[in-house]
C-alpha cells in the first residue's frame, strides 16, 4: 500500500518516534518543536571561533560556522514523503549560550572545551568585548527586562524574492552587486558562501535520492523518488516553477534559515502558493489530493508560522481554494502546526467555520486567529504607515506581525516585567510617611519610565551593532535593499517599528485593585499591615485570603478591570512618549511569551496575595481562577479592553473543555466568541481545546501521549517536550479554565 | 425597583439552553427533589455554605470570611444589578443565545422575574426560563422566547415522595402552556433508582405540539458537596450508566 493516507500514517508514526528521541537528546526544551529530526550518533561540528569570548560574530564568523553546520547535516530523505530535507542543529548552539545547551551537545567534550572562552558572560551571543553595555545592566536587572540585545531572526522575509530568483538568481544578484559596491566585499563574500553551501545541501539530497533509486525495487516508491529528485534538481539553481517545486524550495530555504538563526517566520501560505496551484491544476499536472499531501509534507518538515485568509488593501477577501486545502492538509497530518487564520468581516464565513471545526476536532491548538482590523488600523497609527503597508503586514510570528522584506521589528524579544516595576514602587513608598494608592501609582509610573528608557537604550545598541554581531545572512537574501546596498537588514530596513511587550498585567492590576478595595474603600487593612504581609510573604493567612479574594481583572466591571485599563493607558503613553533616534518607533503590547515562571521568580510578594517567587500572570490573561465559572466571555471582554493599539498584540489565551467543542453548537459558540472578541478590538486568540484525561495522563507520564500538542502561547509544542514545571503551568491554566 | 434573591450568575453557559447564555439562579423552590443538584437554591432566605476544610482558623468569622470556609449564598439584587451582569455578554449571545432564568424556581419570585424579562427583552436579549411548572403565571410565560420545563416522574405518589409535590398540577400546566405557542423544551432528570415512567412521560409530551424537544438529563452528583456544605445528609443516587441512557434513548425527540 502506498496511498497518501497510508504514507501519512507512517509519517505520523515517524514523527512520534522522533519526538521521543528528541526529548532524550535535547532534554526538556519548553519551546517550539521546530520540525527537527534527531541528531545521528556520529554527528559533530567543529565550530570556528573568531573571538576570544568563546563565540563567533560578524560576516566571517557567522558565515564560516553556517557553512560548517549545514555541511555536517546529512541529507534526510524518507520515501514516504514527496519532499525532502530536515534540519537538526543550529548555530546558536555553538555561541556560548551555555545555559541552554542541548543534552547531546554537552556530550561532545571537544566542542565544550572550545566554547569555554575567556569571559564569564551568561550568554555569548552578543559580543560584549566590543559592544559592552555594563552601564545598562543594573537597571535592566532591576526591572527584569528582556532586552532584545543579541536576539535574532524576529523579522519576516519576502518569500517572493526567493520564488522569483531561485538560488541561482540570488547568487547572480549577490555577484552583480559585489561589483557595484566594491567596499562591501566581506558582506557579499559571506552571502555568496552561504548560498553555495545551501546549493551543496540540496546536491547532497539529490545524490542521496539517486542512491536510493538505484536500490529501490518497488516501482511506486521508485517513481516517487524520481519525482522528488527531479524537483530538487529543478530548484537547486533555478526558481521553482511548479507547486511541487515551490514547496520543495521552501523546505530547503526553511532548513537553511533555521540552521542559521532558528527563523520560523513564514508567509501567507494560501495567497503566495495559489498561482502555482492554479497553473498546475490547469495544466493537468496537479490534483487536490496531491496538493494536500505536499502541504502536509511541508508542514511536517517545519512548523513555520504561516498566515491563511485575510483581505487585500481594498478589503477584498483573500480566501481561496488553497486556504481550504491547507486546513485539510494540516488535519491530515495533525502535528504541531503554527497556522494563523487572519479574520476580517469580509472573509469567507465558511472558511472561518472550517478553521474552528478543525481546532475542535483535533484539539491540537491550531489554527489560531488574528484580527485584521485592529492590527491593521493600529499599525497605521504609527508614523508613516499607510493602509497598503499595514495590510502587507502578516501574522507569521509567535504573537507578532511583520511587513515582509521591509520591517525590522524585534517583536517578541523585548519585554518589561511590570510586576517587578510595581515591586520597586512598593519598596520606595515603604520609606515614605504618607502612603496612598495615588502615590504608589505615581512611583510606579516613575519606575516604568526608567525601565522604558533603559530598554530603549538596549534596543538602540542592538540595532546599531547587530550587523557586526549576528548579521542575518540568510534572511538578507529575501529582504529589500540588503543585497542592493550591501547592508545587513538591521542597517537598512524601511521600517523600524519595534515591539515592546509588558508582562504581568493581571498581577499589577489585581494588586492595585486589592489595595483600593481592602485598604482604601473597606479600610479592612492598613498600609503597615500590607507591608508587613509583603515582608513576611503573607504569613498571616487571613490577610492572604483577604487580598486574594479581592475583585480581579476580567471579572467584569470590577475595580481591577478599571486598573487594567488605567495601566494600559499609562503603558501606551510611556512607550509612545519614549524618544527614539533614526526614525525608530516603539510599539506597546502585552505579552509574556512563555516566561510566567521565570518572571515570577524575581518578584517579591505582591498585594494581590501572590506569594514571593510564584509565577506572574500569563500574557494579557487574568490570573487563573479569576472567576468561579471561568467564563471565556468575561476573559474576552477584559482582554479586549486592554488592547494597546499601534499594531502590537495582547492575545486572548483560552482553554476550552472538549465537551463544549464536540458538536456543531460548540463550533458556533467558539466562532461567535472569536468574532465578538475581534469586533471589540481584540488582536489575537490562542485556543486550546484539551482533553482533560489525556492531559493529566500525559502530565504524569509524557511518553504515554507523545502526540499531544498544546498551544503554549503563540506557539504550539509537544507536551512531552515541556519540563515538569512548565507542564504544571499548562495543566493549572487548563483546569482553572474549564 | 423590585429586588430578588439570587444565588449566582453564571456566564458563558452552554448547558442551559441554546447558544451561549448567562444563567441567573433564583433562590427558593417549592419542590424538594431528593436528587436536586442545586440544593442551595431550595430555601428562600440567604444561607451560608460551610467548607470547613478551607478554614484557616483565624477566629474572625464575624468580621467576614475570606478563605472560602463560609460562603454566603443568596444575595439581594435589584433587577438593574442583574441586568447589568446579563448585558456584559450581550455581544456573545448571537442569534440563539441569551439569558436563562433558573434556580430554584424563578416563578417563585414572579414580580422580580417579570421585570427582569421586560428589561432584558427591551435590550433585545433572548429570554428562557427553567421551571418546574409548579406555578403558572400566564402573563409572564407569554413574554418568554423559550420555556424549559421538567416532568420528573409520571406516577403521582412517587412524584410526591421524591419532590414533595403532586405532579397533577404540573401536567395541567404543561397542557395550558402548550396553548401559548411558545417553544417548550421538556426534560427529565434520569435517576436509575426510581421508576420514573419515562415511556409515559415521553408519550404525554409528544402529544403536546409545542414541545419541540424532549431531553433526558443523566443524574450527576455535583450537588452533593453543596448538600454537605449546607449541613444536609448526602443522597444515595447513582449516575446512570451509558447503557441505561442508551436504553432510554428512543424516548427522546426533537421536532
Amino acid at each position: 500500500m502506498y496511498s497518501y493516507a497510508e504514507r501519512l500514517k507512517a509519517l505520523r508514526e515517524t514523527k512520534i518516534e522522533h519526538t521521543l528521541i528528541k526529548k532524550e537528546q535535547w532534554g526538556y526544551t519548553n519551546i517550539d518543536d521546530f520540525g527537527t529530526v534527531p541528531i545521528s550518533p556520529d554527528y559533530e561540528v567543529e565550530p570556528w571561533y573568531n573571538s576570544t569570548n568563546g563565540s563567533f560574530y560578524g560576516f566571517d564568523g557567522m558565515c564560516e560556522n553556517f557553512v560548517r553546520v549545514i555541511n555536517a547535516h546529512e541529507p534526510y530523505v524518507d520515501p514516504n514523503e514527496m519532499l525532502c530535507g530536515r534540519w537538526r542543529d543550529m548555530l546558536v548552539n555553538y555561541r556560548g549560550d551555555v545555559h541552554f545547551l542541548p543534552e547531546w551537545l554537552k556530550k561532545k567534550p571537544k566542542t565544550m572545551e572550545l566554547m569555554k572562552g575567556v569571559t564569564s558572560q551568561w550568554s555569548k551571543r552578543w559580543d560584549e568585548q566590543r559592544f559592552p553595555y555594563d552601564d545598562l545592566k543594573p537597571l535592566q536587572k532591576k526591572y527584569n527586562i528582556v532586552t532584545g540585545i543579541d536576539s535574532d531572526s524576529h523579522l519576516t522575509c519576502d518569500f517572493t524574492i526567493g520564488f522569483e530568483l531561485g538560488w541561482g538568481g540570488l547568487l547572480e544578484k549577490v555577484r552583480k552587486y559585489r561589483e557595484i559596491n566594491t567596499d562591501k566585499k566581506d558582506f557579499y563574500d559571506a552571502e555568496e558562501r552561504c548560498i553555495l553551501a545551501i546549493m551543496d545541501f540540496i546536491q547532497r539530497h539529490i545524490d542521496k535520492i539517486k542512491e536510493m533509486i538505484a536500490g529501490e525495487t518497488n516501482p511506486e516508491i521508485k517513481k516517487n523518488l524520481e519525482t522528488m529528485c527531479q524537483a530538487c534538481e529543478n530548484v537547486k539553481y533555478d526558481p521553482p516553477k511548479t507547486f511541487h517545486e515551490v514547496c520543495q524550495w521552501t523546505a530547503f530555504r526553511n532548513c537553511a534559515s533555521r540552521i542559521y538563526t532558528r527563523d520560523g517566520s513564514g508567509f501567507p501560505l494560501d495567497v503566495l502558493l495559489y498561482p502555482y496551484y492554479e497553473r498546475d491544476v490547469k495544466a493537468g499536472i496537479l490534483d487536490d489530493e496531491t496538493a494536500k499531501f505536499l502541504i502536509a509534507n511541508l508542514l511536517l518538515i517545519d512548523p513555520h508560522f504561516y498566515q491563511l485568509s485575510g483581505v487585500d488593501e481594498n478589503d477584498r477577501d483573500l480566501t481561496n481554494h488553497l486556504s481550504y486545502l491547507v486546513l485539510d492538509a494540516a488535519d491530515s497530518i495533525d502535528i504541531a502546526c503554527n497556522l494563523t487564520v487572519r479574520w476580517h468581516e469580509n472573509c469567507d464565513k465558511n472558511f472561518m467555520k472550517k478553521a474552528v471545526y478543525y481546532l475542535c476536532k483535533n484539539k491540537n491548538g491550531w489554527p489560531r486567529f488574528c484580527n485584521d482590523a485592529s492590527l491593521c488600523e493600529g499599525y497605521m497609527k504609527n508614523e508613516g504607515i499607510d493602509k497598503k503597508t499595514a495590510r502587507e503586514r502578516v501574522a507569521v510570528g509567535c504573537n507578532w506581525m511583520c511587513v515582509p522584506g521591509k520591517e525590522f521589528p524585534m517583536n517578541d524579544v523585548v519585554k518589561i516585567n511590570i510586576a517587578k516595576v510595581l515591586d520597586e514602587a512598593l519598596k520606595d513608598m515603604k520609606e515614605e510617611e504618607n502612603k496612598s494608592i495615588d502615590r504608589l501609582f505615581e512611583l510606579y509610573e516613575e519606575h516604568l519610565k526608567k525601565a522604558i528608557e533603559v530598554t530603549a537604550a538596549g534596543i538602540n545598541l542592538h540595532i546599531e551593532h547587530q550587523w557586526e554581531v549576528t548579521p542575518e545572512l540568510i534572511m538578507n537574501l529575501f529582504m529589500k535593499n540588503t543585497i542592493e546596498k550591501g547592508l545587513d537588514i538591521s542597517q537598512c530596513a524601511e521600517l523600524y517599528t519595534v515591539g515592546i511587550d509588558g508582562a504581568g498585567l493581571a498581577i499589577v492590576a489585581d494588586s492595585f485593585g486589592a489595595i483600593e478595595t481592602r485598604i482604601v474603600n473597606e479600610k479592612l487593612l492598613s498600609w503597615d499591615q500590607l507591608y508587613e504581609a509583603l515582608d513576611d510573604n503573607f504569613a498571616n493567612e487571613r490577610i492572604h485570603a483577604m487580598m486574594q479574594s479581592a475583585p480581579k481583572y476580567c471579572q467584569g466591571g470590577t475595580v481591577s478591570d478599571a486598573w487594567a485599563k488605567r495601566l494600559t493607558d499609562s503603558w501606551v503613553k510611556a512607550i509612545k512618549g519614549q524618544k527614539m533616534p533614526e526614525g525608530r518607533q516603539l510599539i506597546p503590547g502585552w505579552f509574556s511569551w512563555a516566561r510566567a515562571i521565570e518572571y515570577g521568580a524575581t518578584v517579591g510578594a505582591t498585594p494581590n496575595g501572590r506569594r514571593k517567587g510564584e509565577p506572574i500572570s500569563h500574557g494579557a490573561n487574568p490570573v487563573p481562577g479569576f472567576r468561579k465559572d471561568g467564563a471565556p466571555t468575561a476573559q474576552s471582554n477584559g482582554i479586549a479592553s486592554i488592547q494597546c493599539g499601534y499594531g502590537n498584540a495582547a492575545p486572548l489565551q483560552i482553554e476550552f473543555d472538549p465537551q463544549i467543542a464536540l458538536d456543531e453548537k460548540g463550533v458556533d459558540v467558539i466562532l461567535n466568541l472569536i468574532e465578538t472578541h475581534f469586533k471589540q478590538g481584540g488582536t489575537l486568540i490562542n485556543i486550546n481545546v484539551l482533553d482533560k484525561e489525556k492531559l493529566l495522563e500525559a502530565h504524569q507520564d509524557p511518553s504515554k501521549h507523545p502526540d499531544l500538542v498544546v498551544r503554549v502561547t503563540g506557539f504550539t509544542a509537544y507536551f512531552a517536550s515541556l519540563s515538569p514545571e512548565f507542564r504544571q503551568l499548562v495543566v493549572d491554566r487548563f483546569l482553572e479554565g474549564i | 425597583m423590585i429586588k430578588g434573591i439570587v444565588t449566582d450568575i453564571q456566564r458563558a453557559s452552554v448547558h442551559d439552553g441554546p447558544g451561549l447564555r448567562t444563567t441567573v439562579f433564583f433562590k427558593g423552590c417549592p419542590l424538594h427533589c431528593d436528587w436536586c443538584h442545586n440544593p442551595e437554591c431550595i430555601a428562600f432566605p440567604p444561607q451560608i455554605l460551610a467548607y470547613p476544610e478551607k478554614c484557616i482558623g483565624c477566629g474572625m468569622c464575624e468580621e467576614g470570611c475570606f478563605s472560602g470556609a463560609k460562603v454566603p449564598c443568596g444575595k439581594e439584587m435589584s433587577t438593574d444589578e442583574v441586568l447589568s451582569q446579563i448585558l456584559l455578554d450581550k455581544d456573545y449571545y448571537g442569534n440563539e443565545g441569551g439569558v436563562t432564568f433558573s434556580g430554584g424556581e424563578p416563578f417563585s419570585q414572579p414580580e422580580f422575574l417579570s421585570e427582569l424579562i421586560d428589561k432584558s427583552k427591551a435590550e433585545g436579549v433572548h429570554c428562557a426560563v427553567e421551571t418546574s411548572l409548579i406555578t403558572y403565571h400566564e402573563e409572564i410565560l407569554k413574554k418568554l422566547d423559550l420555556v424549559m420545563a421538567d416532568l420528573k416522574i409520571w406516577d403521582d405518589d412517587l412524584h410526591k415522595k421524591h419532590t414533595g409535590v403532586s405532579n397533577k398540577i404540573i401536567k395541567e400546566h404543561f397542557i395550558k402552556l402548550n396553548t401559548l405557542g411558545i417553544p417548550i423544551i421538556a426534560r427529565t432528570p434520569v435517576i436509575p433508582e426510581i421508576e420514573q415512567g419515562i415511556e409515559e412521560i415521553s408519550a404525554f409530551l409528544h402529544s403536546l405540539e409545542n414541545v419541540i424537544q424532549y431531553e433526558l438529563l443523566p443524574y450527576h452528583p455535583l450537588g452533593e458537596s453543596k448538600r454537605v456544605a449546607l449541613g444536609q445528609p448526602k443522597t444515595e443516587f447513582t449516575v446512570p450508566s451509558k447503557d441505561y441512557m442508551k436504553e432510554l434513548e428512543h424516548y427522546v425527540f426533537v421536532r
